[in-house]
């Protein structure tokens, strides 16, 4: 059987890939996927510890699902504000949306 | 339910009702409301008919035992076993004598009032306050405890600014009004502290208990002087006691009817009756008492000289007034509540009596000094003769009432000592002097002003009925000291066997202090006579010339307003702009400006990390999630 270690540095790798990807990216559609990949380390590291201490209820694998779903809903108001941004300025760089400051 | 001593609240809530309608709508009703206050000055004085037939009932011979049927109280403030501050009324021989005093003259001060202001502007506003006024008077003297005594005294302290500065128009009584507040409040605040200290001891407020306490030597003997001492300062300031006199004087600037209830017969007798009230524990303590009396002297004395050559007609009276108060604390130093509280009681008849027959000249010729008046007497018959008892009443001619007063106070003195005997009956003399010299240069001799006294006339009735039945009492109320005279109103007793400290005592005449106290009276009267009616006044005009050092000493005053004048400019208001200097520079720019300013600039800096670009944002939550992380792994 694998060890448990092993899920957990791949979700580790996954979330710090994803959170890189955050911070460096200027595209908005790329930042939003890079948050995907955080959120699939996360499943991963849920599903890993249900699997090895919480065999019989399966929670963790159940919360996985859940995160999945609101995941997709997600996305879904986040391409729609990302749609609006180019209908507005042409363009889905994040650093030209800087408005909102002092 | 009938209403007796224990009812005694009616005469506090009366008042303040009709002080509530009248301020309120007095614009709107009849006649701007003044009958309401009539009606409850009436109400107020039948009830307190009724609380003196309540008390005769438990007045046995000697002696007043009122078990428990004098005292009403409830709960107002209750925080248990910390503090409790009641609501009480308590009524005895004392409060009996001041119900009659306050009710009927104040009766009189308002149905005279109502011919004396005819036609003023504010006039509706007027009777408000002399409503007020007596809802807080009547507070005063029915109270049981202090925390009340001490409401009641700043409500009768407010009732007496506002109407000194009734007509706040002119200057001078605006700055009158403010000169009395402020220099009863010097006194106040010994007042408060007195009471402070005796709560602190005692635990309660109530005036028999703190009495019973101080007897049974709960308090050290320091202490308590200490606080009795804070305590009469109180009553030094409300009874315009040396050296806080100054501001009754200046109060004169007040309509007249109204110095005749505040500033004559009811206020300013606030202290001797705190004093008499306190009286049980005053005698416990000499040094607090020796103090009482040598403050009632040298108030007596000094203000009889002040009175002697004040060229204004109520100016003259509030220094009689101020003389006769030191009086009363004279009698209460050498411990006669008997003869301080007979005093207080002629004296509130024959000074009301005075300052409403000086109202009823002014408002005859418009003229209130005595120089630009004379030769009324023929004018306003009724106001002579009224006038004139109430004067030779203040001289101590007998039989008026002020003979009989003034005599039980000479009589304890001479057995108290020889040498404030013999300064009582020097200001006795003088006391006559100046009363004969007011009514000579006000009614007697050639008009100084001829215009003003073709157009002098008699006072309409509403004006002179009251002044005949106070110069009735003002007559008669000294005979009360007699005890067939008691036994006629009720009593078995006189004055002296109601109105007593420890145990009663039998009025007796003391023939050879009384023909002392009669010759003293009619030597002044003599004086008075020669000087200023013999020969046109020819010898006072020379008298001028005498001393011209002492008279401009006294025409100043003593120079005492100069004093305080200079104290208050060099001392006062020096640490005044120190005071003003420290809250403009430290508290306004440092405390108040300065930590806004010190936001605005942190703000200012604080506000570039809002940079608008969303990895920014980003990168802080991370730092921020790692902190934590960090934070939660260590304590773990």
């Amino acid at each position: 059987m694998i060890a448990l270690e092993n899920f957990l540095i791949l979700s580790t790798i996954l979330f710090s890939i994803g959170f890189f990807g955050v911070l460096s990216r200027k595209n908005a559609i790329l930042i939003l996927i890079s948050v995907e990949l955080m959120l699939a380390a996360v499943g991963i590291n849920f599903v890993a510890f249900a699997s090895f201490f919480d065999t019989s209820q399966l929670s963790g694998h159940i919360f996985t699902l859940f995160v999945i779903a609101i995941a997709a809903a997600e996305v879904g108001l986040a391409l729609g504000i990302i749609i609006r941004l180019f209908r507005d300025r042409n363009s889905v760089n994040i650093d030209e949306a800087n408005d909102l400051k002092w | 339910m009938s209403i007796g001593m224990q009812q005694s609240w009616l005469l506090t809530l009366i008042p303040l009702t009709s002080f509530l309608i009248v301020s309120l709508f007095g614009k709107k009703l009849p006649r701007q409301g003044d009958w309401i206050v009539v009606l409850s000055g009436s109400l107020c004085f039948l009830i307190t008919l009724l609380i003196i037939g309540d008390f005769q009932s438990f007045f046995h011979g000697h002696g007043f035992e009122p078990v428990g049927n004098n005292i009403y109280n409830f709960d107002w403030i209750n925080i248990p076993n910390y503090l409790l501050i009641e609501y009480s009324t308590f009524v005895d021989a004392i409060t009996v004598v001041m119900l009659f005093v306050v009710s009927l003259v104040g009766l009189m001060v308002i149905i005279y009032s109502i011919g004396y202001m005819q036609g003023e502007q504010r006039y509706h506003w007027y009777f408000s306050l002399l409503a007020f006024f007596l809802a807080a008077m009547f507070t005063l003297i029915t109270t049981g405890n202090l925390l009340q005594l001490y409401l009641a005294w700043e409500g009768v302290g407010l009732g007496s600014y506002l109407l000194i500065g009734f007509y706040w128009e002119k200057q001078s009584a605006a700055e009158a009004a403010k000169k009395a507040f402020i220099t009863t409040r010097i006194g106040d605040v010994g007042l408060l502290i007195g009471i402070i200290m005796l709560w602190r001891v005692a635990g309660t407020f109530d005036i028999q208990t703190i009495i019973q306490l101080a007897q049974e030597s709960t308090f050290s003997d320091g202490y308590l002087t200490t606080a009795m001492i804070f305590l009469f300062f109180g009553a030094v300031g409300k009874s315009a006691q040396f050296p806080l006199h100054v501001w009754l004087p200046d109060a004169m600037e007040g309509p007249t009817p109204v110095s005749a209830l505040i500033h004559a017969a009811t206020m300013v007798v606030a202290g001797v009756y705190l004093v008499s009230r306190m009286l049980p524990i005053y005698t416990l303590l000499p040094i607090a008492q020796n103090l009482i009396l040598i403050t009632g002297l040298i108030t007596a004395l000094l203000a009889a000289t002040m009175g002697l050559l004040a060229q204004d007609i109520k100016k003259v009276l509030a220094y009689s007034t101020v003389s006769q108060l030191g009086y009363m604390f004279v009698a209460l130093g050498v411990g006669s509540l008997t003869a301080a509280m007979f005093h207080l009681f002629t004296h509130a008849f024959f000074k009301a009596l005075l300052f409403l027959g000086s109202g009823s000249v002014i408002h005859a010729t418009h003229k209130q000094d005595i120089s630009q008046l004379g030769g009324l007497k023929n004018k306003m018959p009724i106001t002579f003769v009224t006038f004139s008892i109430g004067a030779l009443s203040l001289a101590g001619i007998p039989p008026l009432s002020g003979f009989w007063s003034k005599d039980e106070i000479l009589l304890y003195t001479s057995e108290f000592g020889a040498i404030f005997y013999g300064l009582l009956l020097f200001a006795a003399l003088l006391t006559a002097i100046y009363s004969t010299r007011l009514v000579i240069l006000t009614f007697f001799g050639t008009p100084k002003d001829q215009e003003a006294n073709d157009h002098a006339h008699e006072s309409p009735k509403l004006m002179s009925v009251p002044l005949l039945i106070l110069a009735f009492f003002a007559t008669v109320s000294g005979f009360f000291i007699f005890p067939f005279v008691g036994n006629l109103v009720g009593f078995d007793s006189g004055f002296s066997g109601i109105v007593y400290l420890d145990h009663p005592h039998d009025f007796h005449i003391e023939l050879s202090t009384m023909l002392v106290a009669i010759s003293v009276s009619l030597l002044g009267v003599l004086i008075g006579y020669l000087y200023w009616l013999n020969a046109d006044g020819r010898r006072a005009e020379n008298a001028k010339e005498w001393a011209p050092e002492v008279r401009n000493l006294l025409l100043n005053n003593y120079y005492f307003d100069n004093f305080y004048q200079a104290i208050i400019n060099k001392f006062i208001l020096g640490l005044a702009s120190i005071i003003a200097w420290f809250d403009d520079q430290v508290v306004n720019r440092s405390g108040i400006d300065g930590s806004a300013q010190i936001i605005n600039y942190i703000g200012f800096r604080l506000k570039f990390l809002q940079t608008g670009k969303i990895p920014n944002y980003v990168l802080m939550m991370a730092l921020g999630i790692i902190l934590f992380s960090f934070i939660m792994v260590v304590n773990y």
